[in-house]
């Protein structure tokens, strides 16, 4: 008897790739989010040396292929550190890096886009930097970065696709199971890039709704 | 680090092959991204409904389908339908229709950022619709679209890590074997995230010049 068919339990399999793909997703990008803002705030109080160390680690991350960061964290980091590394332990910590770099930039370019004039007049009124940044910067900073984060976010869930090299079963490895058994490579392919495009497009829907929320007080006036 | 060094040196010679055939996917999908990026874009800018259609279909879904999963498409795909070519020319034709979908995109919006009335123009002088998009509206778009094509073209220098997954010994691939045999995957990766990063560096000094050369004459943008 061979096992080339399609079966019922494929779509089980697929459905379980897509929860350790959108489980993933998700973690990565709460701690990639998080540790971005934090780097900014970092960044914001122009700590001496760790401003510029943060910003060299973060170009360095965005510059290199995250395939080769995997590669680093999985294979690398157990044999020069002595320390024990599972796939999903190596893709949660890459991804949320890589993620947390990317963040970093453009949560830094929407603080950066704030009127000045605004900070002085805080400033003037005895607002602390702490309260400036609490209730002056960052509200308008994340009006301003939700955009572009979207785009990110959108971005990264494909780059999630890549921890199936180090074998993590997400829904690019079941398509490599599945394609491996039946040889049906246009259907399997098909159905694992279908199941990415709505993904991204469901997760641009949602984007959408929240930034023209966000926005809602930031009306565009034209030049 | 003498110890590691010295361990690394006789596979100096392989990982720079390795780098070789790296410049060479990269250099062959480039100048095939910005060939059928054109492409796309004019036809998206098209007079005809069904031109622009079919080209906003190709960009919505070679962007929104993560290029790991578009690369096995084609190199497990291919074979059923007869077309035998080897890994790297799969590899190249993958980025090329990958990061043509994202050039497209770049160009069009230089294309929509020529002004209606220099068309206009061209038209009373007498030029003929091959003309003014050859003569005209391409020049134009071309140069505004340098510099966010970089992005682009950075992105994709990266993304070529990939192709090792289908057996190419680029850089990644050659690393890959290298870390295997002298068990040194930290000190292997660290200097290929370095090498990656110095590559796209250069990369977008490359495309600064380049814009700067096209925009020779031009008033500096108000941005």
């Amino acid at each position: 008897m061979r096992y080339a068919d399609f079966t019922p339990y494929d779509l089980v399999l697929l459905a379980q790739g897509l929860g350790v793909t959108l489980g993933l997703f998700a973690a990565t990008t709460l701690i990639g989010l998080a540790l971005g803002a934090a780097l900014t705030v970092l960044h914001y109080y122009r700590v001496p040396v760790i401003g510029h160390v943060v910003v060299a680690v973060t170009e360095l991350l965005k510059n290199s292929p995250v395939l080769v960061q995997l590669f680093l964290v999985f294979f690398g980091m157990p044999a020069f550190f002595q320390v024990n590394m599972t796939p999903v332990t190596a893709a949660l910590l890459t991804v949320s890096l890589n993620t947390a770099a990317f963040a970093f930039v453009i949560f830094r370019s929407g603080v950066e886009a704030v009127d000045r004039d605004q900070i002085e007049a805080a400033r003037v009124f005895g607002h602390s930097r702490w309260q400036i940044l609490r209730r002056i910067i960052s509200p308008q900073a994340a009006a301003f970065s939700v955009g572009p984060l979207i785009g990110l976010l959108v971005n990264q869930l494909q780059v999630t696709s890549l921890i199936s090299v180090i074998g993590v079963a997400d829904l690019t490895k079941i398509g490599n199971i599945l394609n491996l058994r039946t040889l049906e490579p246009f259907v399997v392919w098909s159905v694992i890039g279908l199941t990415y495009y709505l993904c991204a497009k469901a997760l641009a829907a949602l984007g959408g709704r929240l930034e023209r929320h966000l926005r809602r007080s930031v009306v565009w006036q034209g030049l | 680090m003498i110890r590691s060094w010295n361990a690394l040196e006789p596979h100096l010679g392989f990982l720079l092959e390795g780098f070789a055939l790296t410049v060479a996917a990269c250099v062959l999908a480039v100048a095939g991204a910005v060939v059928l990026g054109a492409l796309i874009a004019s036809l998206r800018t098209a007079r005809s409904r069904a031109a622009r259609a079919v080209a906003a279909v190709y960009c919505d879904l070679f962007r929104n389908v993560p290029f790991i999963v578009q690369l096995f498409f084609f190199f497990y795909g291919l074979p059923e339908l007869g077309i035998y070519i080897g890994a790297f020319e799969t590899g190249v034709l993958a980025m090329s229709i990958a990061g043509g979908a994202f050039v497209a995109d770049v160009i069009r919006a230089g294309i929509l950022s020529i002004e209606q009335g220099v068309i206009e123009a061209a038209r009373v002088f007498g030029l003929g619709r091959w003309q003014i998009f050859s003569r005209i509206v391409m020049p134009n778009a071309l140069r505004v679209s340098v510099r966010p094509m970089g992005s682009v073209l950075i992105n994709l220098v990266l993304t070529s890590s990939i192709l090792s997954t289908i057996t190419v010994n680029e850089l990644t691939g050659t690393a890959k074997i290298v870390a295997a045999t002298t068990f040194m995957p930290f000190e292997v990766y660290a200097v290929l995230l370095v090498l990656y990063a110095a590559l796209t560096y250069a990369l977008s000094l490359a495309v600064a010049g380049v814009h700067r050369r096209l925009n020779r004459g031009m008033p500096e943008a108000v941005a």
